[in-house]
């Protein structure tokens, strides 16, 4: 046995513990999804370094399941986020704060953004390599909008 | 006080990792991404020591280090990118390492499958779709995480938890330094009880494709069924969810 358990089941904990800080602050709808992926790394982690320990296939037998459903997951939850970026033209999951019927008390407001889409800001056109420019900070209002 | 300064080789890797973390996600103003890197960087070679010393051939010791090594920090890069496809990117680095650490487990199948369903269909799947919705770099919500300070700690706390749980069951390194003891049986095999017969190795088969498929068409068939039928509804649901166009445009 090379890896041993011990490695293994600490390995396991931190990427699942990275993927739940990623679900948690990510505000792509597309990187939550992804964080979630990275924390079914850990558990199948954990389930196969379990099975060889022990000396019997169970571990790689649950490892299959956990590939079914995340297979699923991955092809409901890019069709939802699909749908969902025809309605708001943004990925940003603070737009769906609110999910109640019309008629119901709101919780959080409803004018966060201001404007929906985050992809007209001007930002300046550099060639593809090179750093990222800087966020404008300025007030979107100011900002002169796109011809 | 006490107790942190008798646990401080268990806190201080943990601590160092929360602030690389930490220091990473994306924010408004410029991150410190050297910072932390170099916290990162120290932070994986104390947890490291605190390990206990690999036993067998050194080249795959090695190779499983460099691995795990590689998936904690694509791991890292890829929640801390502000570019949505770099981290599909770093995700899909870290789905090899894994696929690496499946390889080392005695799981070769495994490690092919991982590679085919992640790498080769949910990866792919992912880059269209940001492709699709996001053409102009990184957005605003990309720039700015949601909470970093409260996530952050609340994800160390609990790799805190499960750390000290291992301790106790004296799988690390205790507070001395010392090294561990003989290995504790996590969960004992019960006497007398035959409940998966047919997943036990037959002539060191442990990990082939013959291997895990009489353990999954054998002890789990029904499972196998139950997860055939959730594909299939997986499948459905998706074209049902999925937005159509108008007739005659693209």
């Amino acid at each position: 046995m090379t890896s041993s358990l011990e490695s293994n089941l600490v390995l396991g904990a931190i990427l699942f513990v990275l993927g739940a800080i990623g679900f948690l602050t990510r505000r792509n709808l597309i990187l939550i999804m992804l964080s979630a992926e990275l924390m079914l790394h850990g558990v199948s982690i954990n389930l196969l370094a379990f099975g060889q320990y022990h000396g019997n296939s169970q571990g790689q037998s649950f490892t299959v399941f956990v590939l079914t459903i995340a297979a699923c997951e991955a092809g409901l939850g890019l069709s939802l986020i699909l749908g969902m970026y025809r309605r708001k033209k943004s990925l940003d999951v603070n737009l769906w704060t609110n999910l109640g019927e019309p008629d119901l008390p709101r919780l959080a407001d409803d004018t966060y953004p201001p404007a929906p889409a985050a992809l007209e800001e001007p930002l300046p056109h550099l060639a593809v390599a090179g750093r990222m420019p800087a966020y404008p900070t300025t007030p979107r209002s100011t900002l002169p909008t796109k011809p | 006080m006490k107790w942190i300064l008798e646990e401080w080789r268990l806190l201080l890797p943990l601590a160092l990792g929360w602030l690389a973390v930490w220091r990473m996600l994306p924010r408004d103003k410029s991150r410190s991404r050297i910072l932390g890197g170099i916290a990162g960087v120290i932070a994986l070679v104390m947890l490291q020591g605190l390990l206990p010393a690999p036993t067998g051939p050194l080249i795959q010791s090695g190779v499983y280090f460099a691995c795990a090594a590689l998936a904690v920090v694509s791991g890292v890069l890829m929640i801390s990118d502000r570019d949505p496809i770099n981290a599909a990117l770093w995700f899909a680095l870290a789905t090899l390492a894994v696929c690496g650490i499946f390889m080392l487990n005695s799981a070769p199948f495994l490690a092919a499958a991982t590679v085919v369903v992640y790498a080769g269909a949910i990866v792919v799947t992912f880059l269209f779709v940001i492709m699709l919705a996001q053409q102009a770099g990184a957005a605003g919500y990309d720039r700015r995480a949601a909470q970093p300070l409260l996530a952050t700690v609340f994800g160390f706390v609990l790799l805190a938890g499960l750390m000290l749980v291992l301790r106790d069951w004296k799988a690390l390194k205790t507070a001395d330094g010392e090294a561990a003891p003989a290995i504790v049986q996590f969960l004992p095999t019960p006497e007398g009880i035959d409940a998966n017969p047919l997943s036990r190795p037959v002539n060191g088969d442990l990990g082939t494709l013959q291997g895990v498929g009489r353990s999954l068409f054998g002890d789990y068939l029904y499972a196998v069924e139950l997860a055939g039928t959730i594909l299939l509804i997986a499948t459905i649901g998706a074209i049902a969810l999925a937005p159509r166009r108008a007739q005659g445009t693209l």
